[in-house]
């Protein structure tokens, strides 16, 4: 059977529609599933997003880029090929993209994760033949939280680093990761700042209607820190701009913190567990929710889930020539 | 566990050592006594031996957790520590009613040193059941043994004297030697200064620091007192009212390997104490350490092993003499106590008083460091004539002068995931040479060396060039090449090389050097000539150019 999308070196291809999934390299035409850097690459001729994904793809690309954005759940004919995108779940804007020739349906999920967020659409579970999972977290040490029990940690920690009189710096990816820790923050502890990488896409998060609290660049600070919170990006981390924070405690919000050895090794005093991914418990859920024959895998090192869904009967592999990706979020 | 894994889990998390001790403080004065003796006890390092064994730990877990024994180990490979993997598979009881440490000590861990297969099995499953999950990292440790929250002892000493307002030291002699909480409570841990400070435990060793400036740096040659650093078992030899002892840095007690030591004790005046090195000494002198392990942990030995593979203490300072401690004296005057007491010794034991080399400046000292190789040591201990006997390491006042280690280039052809800090982190390497047919074969493996950023960069090409996998480590297409330093080469049956190198550890990243222009085997067998050919017990080749082990 002829298989509606096929691996090329650029990406995932659908021939029937002539366009690809999350391609690398230059191509005509670009199916995105979201707006982070390893999934949204420049030089496309064309791209299609989820209208959510529309404003912050412009703010990553460029805003003269040629994008059109497609509502949830809107079906649209490509060539012979039938696609639509659904929410899922990872940042906002994310999507699955559904692609269907001659009746055979395969859902690419990009990065997603079932549990709630209010900082973005709630997954949706689409059926499909074949589901393209990410794995990033495809291993049970992984099992995350749910996120009010984080935020609270992350709030408790802030007021007892306020206490002491000390600034508390978190560390969160700049887009998705951010938005959603500054959502859960308590801004009656103290003020709250983040790094200017983070402020362009907080406009666009709260016209979607997320709800975040004030929040200020430093340089609109006094310089007195003592008490505030100063979200930035991991790139930052040992940066010098991170020195006028003085005596500042550090903390990184990561699914990978669930492991103490990520933590120590980055020399950091705290690690919250809150990940944008599916933990193990989260692709088990979905993967079977998907009701797919075949499953493909794709990010990380999906050999342990591959197997442990084989050992259940599944058709599990890795998609092939797919990057091993595993040290980004 | 109440209170106890809240110390452990804010001190694993804490990046500076007075926080540290602050918070170990802040536990020592609210816990209840009983507790405290064990934490301190745990903290100091020691750990409740042979009650589980970790293959046994895992098939519970599978049971418990109902994942597969495979998955079990693919976590604790990504993971990198056994204990922490459990805690994040296993779920604790989240309405368990809280126990303290002495309780889950005395009725849980205690308990399963003794107890049969099917008895620990059941015991392990029924703490699972009674724990808290916070409770289950810090009961996995002590479970496993392995305990380390970044609290050194010199820090936990500082933390129990701030407690009890006695000096580190004393704390420090007090948990010295063997003891646990049953033996020695935590009063006696703090308290004030009696006549139960036994002269029957060691003190804590004076440390040296490597000397990693130019002699000239610390000062005139003649300040100092220089003497071989010895390549064996470093120990305190004592006498006193309880008998004679031997211990060893690891707070082991070693006498009953070594009894012609242990016979020397009684001899030394009572609440007497040696500072010295155990060596491997045959007829013809001085022999190297792989024959020393020959005698290790052979407790016991018959009189054919004695006899062939005799040993010798060589003093070098006297702590404590018929009672006195002489800590605080300056080096010179120990060393002159010293010196009349070995010389007052009946004759015929197996000790030798290390001799100060002798060099007027610090280039007669360099040209006779340059011997060391040959005379089987490694390198020169420098001691200023004025330094006290301290605890533990203080900079300035012993320092070791090492020979330059040989180097050689190898090639990464394997890698795994490290532990700790390293864990999900290729930071373990195989390291290869080229042998005479110009094939790679595997000589050594090195776990430091590099920079964080060189680990993550290494790390990263790792992952694009794994070409196979053997349990936990994958081959690696064979693309990096280190400098790797190493103290000597010796004849090595357990290795297809034939060859073992003595604390191989990467010196650099060689990225002008391609695989193709790595060390041939030979050449490190020219080593492994040179460091035991002259003591008559190296490796011999055959005609054809193989290795004769035997």
């Amino acid at each position: 059977m002829k298989e509606p999308l096929v691996l090329r070196p650029e990406g995932l291809y659908c021939e029937a529609g002539d366009f690809y999934i999350d391609p690398r390299g230059r191509v005509d035409r670009a199916l995105v599933t979201h707006a982070h850097s390893d999934h949204a690459r420049p030089g496309h001729a064309d791209y299609l997003v989820s209208h959510p994904c529309l404003p912050l793809i412009k703010l990553r690309l460029g805003a003269d880029i040629s994008v059109e954005g497609i509502p949830f759940g809107e079906r649209r004919k490509i060539g012979d090929a039938v696609v639509s995108f659904h929410p899922a779940g990872h940042i906002l804007g994310s999507s699955q993209i559904r692609v269907e020739v001659g009746g055979r349906v395969w859902v690419v999920s990009g990065d997603y994760k079932p549990q709630p967020d209010r900082s973005c659409e709630a997954f949706e579970l689409v059926k499909c033949d074949v589901f393209v999972s990410e794995c990033t977290f495809g291993l049970p040490v992984y099992r995350w939280e749910p996120e009010e029990v984080i935020h609270q940690q992350i709030n408790q920690w802030w007021r007892e680093n306020a206490e002491a009189g000390r600034p508390s710096m978190l560390f969160a990816y700049s887009l998705g990761k951010a938005q959603r820790v500054l959502a859960g923050l308590d801004s009656s502890i103290g003020p709250i700042f983040a790094h200017r990488a983070v402020h362009p896409f907080l406009p666009v998060y709260r016209e979607s209607g997320v709800s975040l609290p004030d929040v200020k660049k430093p340089k609109e600070g006094d310089g007195d820190w003592a008490g505030s919170i100063i979200v930035a990006p991991p790139a930052v981390e040992d940066a010098g701009w991170t020195r006028r924070f003085k005596g500042a405690r550090r903390a990184f919000a990561s699914g990978w913190m669930a492991v103490r050895g990520a933590r120590r090794r980055r020399n950091l005093d705290r690690g919250f567990v809150l990940s944008d991914h599916a933990d193990w418990a989260g692709l088990l859920q979905v993967i079977e929710g998907t009701g797919a024959e075949m499953i493909k895998l794709t990010h990380g090192d999906g050999d342990p889930l591959a197997r442990y869904l084989q050992e259940r009967g599944v058709q599990a592999s890795m998609l092939e020539g797919a990057g091993m990706r595993t040290a980004e979020e | 566990m109440l209170g106890f894994s809240e110390l452990f889990h804010d001190l694993d998390g804490m990046t500076k050592t007075g926080d540290r001790i602050d918070r170990m403080i802040a536990y020592f004065k609210t816990a209840d006594p009983e507790d405290s003796g064990w934490a301190s006890w745990f903290l100091a390092g020691n750990r409740i031996k042979g009650a589980v064994r970790t293959g046994d730990l895992r098939q519970w877990a599978s049971a418990k957790s109902g994942w597969p024994i495979w998955l079990i180990e693919e976590s604790y490979e990504r993971v990198g520590d056994l204990a922490e993997t459990l805690s994040l598979l296993i779920v604790g009881n989240l309405e368990a009613k809280p126990l303290s440490l002495a309780e889950v000590v005395e009725q849980m861990l205690l308990p399963l040193v003794s107890a049969d297969g099917m008895e620990k099995a059941e015991q392990v499953r029924q703490a699972w059941e009674h724990l808290r999950p916070m409770d289950l990292l810090p009961f996995h440790k002590l479970l496993t043994g392995g305990f380390r929250v970044g609290v050194s002892k010199g820090n936990l000493c500082k933390a129990l004297a701030e407690v009890g307002g006695v000096q580190p030291a004393v704390i420090a002699q007090r948990m010295s030697g063997e003891w646990n909480p049953r033996t020695r409570p935590f009063s006696e841990i703090i308290g004030e200064p009696g006549n139960q400070d036994s002269t029957y435990l060691p003190f804590p060793f004076c440390l040296a620091s490597p000397l990693q400036v130019e002699p000239a740096e610390i000062g005139q040659a003649d300040q100092w007192w220089a003497e071989w650093k010895w390549d064996g078992i470093r120990c305190q030899l004592l006498n006193s009212e309880q008998g004679g002892m031997i211990w060893t840095r690891g707070d082991e007690s070693a006498g009953e390997s070594f009894p012609e030591l242990l016979d020397l004790c009684p001899h030394l005046p009572s609440g007497t104490t040696l500072d010295g090195e155990i060596l491997a000494w045959g007829a013809e002198g001085l022999r190297s350490f792989s024959r020393l392990q020959k005698r290790l942990g052979r407790k016991a030995p018959g009189p054919s092993l004695l006899k062939k593979e005799p040993v010798r203490f060589m003093a070098y300072d006297l702590l404590r003499l018929g009672g006195g401690d002489l800590r605080a004296l300056p080096f010179v005057k120990r060393r002159k106590k010293l010196e009349e007491l070995i010389r007052g010794l009946p004759d015929g034991f197996p000790v030798e008083l290390s001799l100060r080399v002798e060099g007027k400046s610090w280039e007669d000292l360099t040209r006779m460091r340059e011997e060391s190789r040959d005379r089987g040591v490694e390198g020169l201990m420098l001691k200023r004539l004025d330094s006290v006997y301290s605890s533990g390491r203080v900079k300035g006042d012993w320092y070791k002068w090492k020979v330059d280690p040989f180097v050689a280039d190898m090639v990464v052809v394997g890698a795994q995931m490290g532990h700790g800090k390293r864990s999900n982190l290729y930071s373990d390497y195989t390291l290869a040479v080229l042998d005479a047919h110009g094939e790679l074969v595997t000589v050594a493996k090195a776990y430091s060396g590099l920079s964080d950023e060189e680990l993550k960069e290494v790390d990263r090409f790792v992952r694009k060039n794994i070409t196979g996998k053997f349990g936990p480590v994958r081959s690696v297409k064979p693309e990096i090449v280190f400098e790797v330093a190493f103290e000597g080469a010796r004849a090595s049956g357990r290795h297809k090389s034939g060859v073992a190198l003595r604390f191989p550890r990467i010196q650099s990243w060689r990225k002008d050097k391609t695989p193709a222009e790595v060390d041939t085997l030979n050449s490190l067998l020219g080593y492994a000539r040179m460091g035991e050919a002259k003591r008559g017990d190296g490796p011999r080749m055959d005609d054809a150019g193989n290795l004769l082990l035997f």
